[in-house]
């Protein structure tokens, strides 16, 4: 795994009373525990890959209170094992990144929620919205409306996290219904304290066993079960949710000055509202302020009365609602003719319909409501002001840099094993013209950016080869589907692999094998080297695809440009019809250096010999035409400026970064670029024959050489005139 | 509601995914909470993470846990324009990027930036200099910071053996914007247990720093490496017929040639020179000089081997990967000569029925020798030199014969442009910067100058196009030819400018 949660994970030991200090992740962990849960599992994506990374490091933590995790292949499965909740009174809670995760898992959780459980069921959602989310936006609101699961979205401060975990399963089984409880993304990374309680064991978990099996028909999401249990929902468990809502008083209301206006936001917002209304002279640093607040920590279900008692009174009221559609404004404004109240709902049309509320964007729409609102005791004459002021700092330090700076999109990390597969496919376009590549998730998305700018739609985790199925059949040339191995196992084996031989397709398909899901921070894969207990599972990719009955299957080493090329060159050629499979093989770069530094560094000061490997590129030789640069964009290949004296362009450079992998030299040969690069390979701690060997060969070379050294000065240095 | 009690103390860190970014954020939380504050951070790794720009957000308070009672102040997660104290950026470009996105202004922040630059991919992928000029971003970040702490912070890591991180964090604790001291920091160091004596050591380099209160000077022109070897007789003559300002290119353009080919034929540059110095148009002479040096030690393979087996070369390959003179270091060479390669060196009567026939059947783009040699030992190192050796034969070589052709072809054009237009001659001479590279790139960089000399400049010279504008048109299409690898946008443009230009020939008419 990328991180290392082996030393922090001590602090889910943590007891009454004691301060808990840590990541949000890590505190919803502690909160599980400290709920009594017996099983939790899910399945790894950006921002909650660290929970699972955490749950994975804590496990002989949990194995002592009974409980049991399960690495899941995809989200489906982990939404499955919620199903455990159902019969039995198992509490239990399942991760993932949405909202693709809650897409993949819309099947198990429909079926799910349509039984009810006895047993309370969290799903941990992390909402990929916003700055820095790496996939479609979306909300997972939408999936809680329509299979009626209750969604929390706590104030992203740890002491409200922990208790809405806790509280959430109450509310789980005091409705019989499964919790999303959804975390933005800086708040899954927020470091912050609470106050701990004891860890307690669930009623049954592995430490002791649930004896009888349960049969009850009512609960099976079959008919006519269905037609019940559809009822039931919107008749039973809504009035019971709402009811434990306010008993427990799970959403706040927060008084403020300006009586005749209001507030109603999703806790996920509250911090990010209250500095807003500070920058405006409308907070304070504690909390208080000037605009009356219902903090909404359940979003749905929404409670009528809660609403009505909120807003009877009030002028003009503000739904601060990340995302679109705007549901809870829509369903605020219902509740209130219906209760006949008359306060004005502002919404949408004071924020953008789209896009992240951050702090610039609420003050903005603050100003906007007030403005329409135009509260009775409102005194902040500079408000406006205020606010331009803040978004003007925004223009004049633009103008000051006068725009145009170059933009830092992610790339292939130095030495990464799916660069040369990219360069390959570059090299054979500039040979054979371009293809249709149906790209996929992973971190061999990063092709899609510059340099490599490749890849005509992506589809989906998994869905590479899947959405090929059309384009191949309507396309002149055979086209490309890429599959990370982390993509295969989630569904592309079945998706894609299976279902293009069904239909006999003819097209070619590239597994990425790096051996971890590594975008999301090298968890362990089926077909990974070894599993999270170092063991070695046995199941690999290639095993599968001949299984299915895959013909034409080549396994061709990344680092080998000229034969991957060559081995594409054939798949697009050839006469052979069906589907043909090229296995990409190279371990992710970061994981394979985590795993050898630390080894080559321990023979090293042992005094052990080691081969140190590293590229190189000759100034002098090197004319800086930068095709090797748009042919591999290898972070550690770079500029640096040109030490000719006739020249003035920079030439390129391999920097100190550099892991000697020789993918820029392999590809400027396989692209026949140019004669500048080198290998060289430094001997540390030589043995005799290596010194022997390396005296012999100086004074050879240097008596060949004899003439030209004695008469080349070393060249001199000097600034340029 | 006015509010004077102490608001939160607000840092803002820019860095790029993998650089540890998160490292010195735990720092600083571990610093402010072992002080008895409260702190919260907080980022966005999301596909950042690999190599991209990202930011990592933290928010403290300046009143002790133990004053503050049972309340806790409501920190934000998100950074905000004009709200930041303290913005730390890894890098230049970066620290520009937050003085773009408003989170340095003059009424609070303290910007610490280090200055060196980390090439971003659209930078480093032209074809001639695509780095973004770093004079605005340190001029903007000086004038919107209320106080900045910027220098070269990665060059004092590297120097001192330690990280940017460190010498970051001293920096930090020196610039004293946050509640706590100087010695937290360092505890905080010592905390995380890692690494624990050179990241001190960084961490005092920083303090220094932020006592300095350093700002950086523009970066310095780039440092030139001259050659060293004397070569009598010629450059006498350089330095009694050509004026002082072309002596630094001249000298180094004869040594050049010397080593190259031989004296007569640094001699035959300064013939060449000379009619063209003989114009009285010194800027064209200078631009001429340099990259008619460059043309004539044209890269063909024994100019490689003799480059590849230089005694300096060596030494800089051993500076560049951190090895010492006796540590065992094996060298391998990646060669690849194709057909127009080895043509190069045979003569004419050779070359030319071989090309044909390989041009017919298209063996030049399929046809090479793939090389790995091992220049580090006996055997490798005895091929390249042999290869070297044959400098000798060049001259009747079939290669030399086409470049000095070319040479003297490119020299007539501008000789013949400067008696009309000094302008157009500078742009035909600069022209021949797209003349680089080997194999494929060097034949599309002699096709875009042929395609520029038959489309503008012959018939501007011709006078069958009008001569308004010539040197513009030439300097847009040499700027189109070296922004598109593909050559699409060149020929966009030589088609522009072929529209454009009779219109402007029948306007003059009309007059």
């Amino acid at each position: 795994m990328e991180r290392s949660f082996s030393k922090e994970v001590q602090s889910l030991r943590l007891g009454d009373g004691e301060i808990f200090h840590g990541e949000g992740i890590l505190a919803v962990t502690k909160a599980l525990l400290q709920s009594g849960v017996s099983y939790v599992g899910g399945y790894q994506g950006a921002p909650i890959s660290h929970l699972l990374d955490v749950l994975c490091d804590a496990e002989d933590i949990m194995s002592e209170l009974g409980v049991h995790l399960e690495t899941c292949t995809g989200e489906a499965s982990a939404a499955a094992m919620l199903g455990a909740s159902i019969a039995y009174p198992l509490r239990g809670a399942v991760t993932w990144k949405s909202i693709v995760g809650t897409n993949v898992a819309a099947d198990a959780l429909s079926n799910l929620t349509s039984s009810g459980v006895t047993g309370g069921a969290m799903i941990i959602i992390g909402e990929d919205y916003g700055e820095g989310a790496s996939i479609i936006q979306e909300r997972s609101h939408a999936f809680a409306m329509k299979s009626t699961m209750w969604l929390l979205d706590p104030k992203p401060d740890l002491p409200t996290i922990v208790n809405m975990v806790e509280k959430g399963f109450e509310l789980s089984e005091a409705s019989r219904t499964p919790v999303m409880m959804e975390l933005r993304i800086r708040t899954c990374h927020v470091h912050g304290s609470f106050v701990a309680k004891d860890n307690r064991s669930g009623e049954y978990s592995g430490n002791n066993k649930i004896k009888e099996p349960k049969f009850d028909y009512g609960k099976l999401a079959h008919p006519p079960s269905t037609f019940a249990q559809e009822k039931d929902k919107v008749e039973t468990r809504l009035s019971n949710a709402r009811k434990f809502i306010v008993d427990n008083g799970l959403n706040e209301v927060i008084d403020g000055r300006l009586e005749d206006v209001g507030l109603i936001l999703q806790g996920g917002v509250f911090n990010t509202a209250q500095r807003a209304m500070s920058m405006l002279g409308l907070g304070e640093a504690f909390g208080d302020a000037d605009i009356p607040r219902l903090v909404l920590n359940v979003v749905h279900p929404l409670v009528p009365a809660e609403i009505e008692s909120f807003c009877a009174g009030k002028k003009a009221v503000l739904v601060v609602e990340e995302g679109n559609p705007e549901f809870i404004e829509h369903q605020i404004n219902t509740i209130l003719r219906k209760a006949d109240i008359n306060t004005v709902i502002h919404g949408k049309d004071c924020l953008p319909l789209a896009g992240e509320y951050r702090t610039e964007v609420l003050l903005d729409g603050f100003v906007k409501f007030l403005d329409a609102a135009q509260p009775a005791l409102l005194e902040a004459p500079d408000m406006g002001n205020t606010a331009a002021r803040i978004l003007d700092a925004r223009a004049e330090g633009a103008a000051l840099i006068g725009g145009g700076l170059p933009p830092r999109p992610p790339s292939f990390c130095t030495g990464c094993p799916e660069r040369p597969v990219f360069s390959a496919l570059k090299v054979l376009d500039a040979e054979m013209g371009a293809t249709h590549i149906s790209a996929d998730i992973g971190c061999h998305a990063m092709a899609t950016l510059p340099p490599f700018n490749m890849g005509n739609t992506i589809l989906g985790y998994g869905m590479g080869l899947a959405s090929s199925a059309s384009v191949a059949p309507n396309f002149d040339q055979r086209v490309i589907s890429i599959m990370g191995d982390g993509g295969f196992w989630h569904n592309g084996l079945n998706t894609g692999v299976a279902s293009t031989l069904f239909n006999k397709d003819d097209s070619i398909l590239v597994v990425m094998k790096n051996g971890y899901s590594s975008a999301t921070g090298w968890q362990y894969l089926p077909s990974s080297a070894r599993d999270r207990h170092g063991d070695n599972p046995d199941m690999s990719v290639e095993n599968a695809i001949k299984g299915l009955g895959v013909k034409w299957m080549r396994t061709v080493s990344t680092y080998d440009v000229a034969k991957m090329i060559k081995t594409l060159r054939t798949a697009r050629t050839t006469a052979e019809k069906g589907l043909k499979v090229i296995i990409a093989e190279g371990e992710c770069m970061l994981a394979r250096q985590r795993r050898e530094r630390p080894e080559a560094a321990r023979k090293l000061a042992a005094g052990k010999r080691v081969v140190r490997t590293r590229f190189g590129i000759d100034d002098e030789v090197c004319t800086g035409d930068r095709a090797c640069i748009r042919l591999s964009g290898c972070p550690s290949l770079t500029l640096k400026p040109n030490p000719d004296p006739l020249r003035d362009d920079p030439v390129t450079h391999v920097n100190n970064d550099c892991v000697g992998c020789g993918v820029c030299g392999e590809v400027a040969h396989a692209a026949v670029l140019c004669p500048s690069f080198y290998r060289a390979r430094v001997i540390a701690n030589p043995n005799w024959i290596d010194r022997r060997l390396h005296a012999l060969r100086r004074r050879v070379i240097a008596w060949l050489m004899g003439e030209e050294v004695a008469a080349q000065e070393p060249v001199g240095e000097k600034a340029a005139a | 509601m006015t509010d004077a009690t102490p608001q939160p103390v607000t840092i803002l860190i820019a860095a790029l995914g993998g650089e540890g970014g998160g490292v010195l954020t735990n720092w600083v939380v571990t610093a402010l909470e072992s002080h008895g504050l409260i702190a919260q951070s907080t980022s966005i790794p999301g596909v950042a993470q690999r190599t991209g720009a990202t930011t990592y957000y933290i928010e403290t308070f300046p009143t002790p846990l133990a004053e503050m009672g049972v309340d806790r102040p409501v920190l934000s997660l998100y950074p905000s324009a004009g709200d930041i104290d303290l913005m730390v950026a890894s890098e230049l470009v970066e620290a520009g990027r937050a003085v773009q996105n408003g989170y340095v202004t003059p009424d609070r922040t303290t910007l610490i930036a280090s200055t060196h630059r980390h090439y971003a991919i659209g930078e480093r992928s032209g074809m001639a200099d695509g780095r973004f000029e770093s004079g605005p971003v340190l001029d903007a970040a000086g004038r919107r910071a209320k106080t900045a702490h910027l220098a070269d912070y990665m060059a004092l890591a590297r120097e001192s053996g330690t990280t940017l991180n460190a010498i970051m964090l001293g920096v930090i604790a020196g610039s004293g914007v946050l509640p706590a001291p100087e010695d937290a920091f360092a505890a905080a160091i010592r905390d995380t247990g890692i690494a624990i004596e050179s990241n001190l050591r960084g961490f005092a380099i920083g303090l220094e720093q932020a006592r300095l209160g350093a700002m950086a000077d523009l970066p310095a022109p780039d440092a030139k490496r001259f050659r060293g070897t004397p070569a009598s007789a010629v450059e006498a003559r350089a330095r009694a017929d050509f004026p002082e300002a072309l002596q630094d290119t001249l000298i180094e353009a004869v040594r050049r040639l010397v080593e190259f080919q031989s004296p007569d034929y640094a001699a035959l540059y300064l013939d060449r020179l000379a009619p063209v110095h003989e114009t009285g148009d010194l800027i064209l002479t200078k631009e001429v000089a340099r990259h008619l040096a460059l043309w004539m030690s044209y890269q063909d393979v024994i100019r490689v081997a003799q480059l590849k087996i230089s005694p300096d070369r060596r030494r800089r390959v051993l500076a560049e990967i951190r090895a010492g003179d006796d540590d065992p270091v094996v060298v391998t060479e990646f060669f690849k000569p194709g057909i127009d390669e080895l043509c190069s060196i045979l003569p004419s009567i050779l070359a030319r029925p071989i090309l044909a026939l390989s041009h017919g059947r298209r063996w030049r783009d399929r046809a090479y020798l793939g090389l790995h040699v091992k220049s580090t030992t006996i055997n490798g190192f005895l091929r390249i030199w042999l290869l070297a050796k044959l400098r000798f034969w060049r001259p009747h070589s079939h290669g030399y014969r086409e470049i000095q052709h070319n040479i003297d072809s490119w020299l007539g054009v501008i000789l013949h442009a400067a008696e009309t237009d000094a302008a157009l001659a500078l742009e035909i001479a600069l022209c021949a910067q797209l003349v680089k590279g080997y194999g494929d790139t060097n034949r599309r960089g002699m096709a875009a100058l042929n395609t520029i000399r038959t489309r503008i400049i012959d018939p501007v010279l011709g006078e069958t196009m009008s001569s308004a504008h010539a040197a513009d048109a030439v300097a847009n299409a040499r700027t189109a030819a070296l922004s598109d690898p593909t050559g699409q946008l060149l020929n966009d443009t030589l088609n522009a400018i072929a529209t454009a230009r009779p219109q402007a020939a029948r306007s003059q008419a009309a007059v």
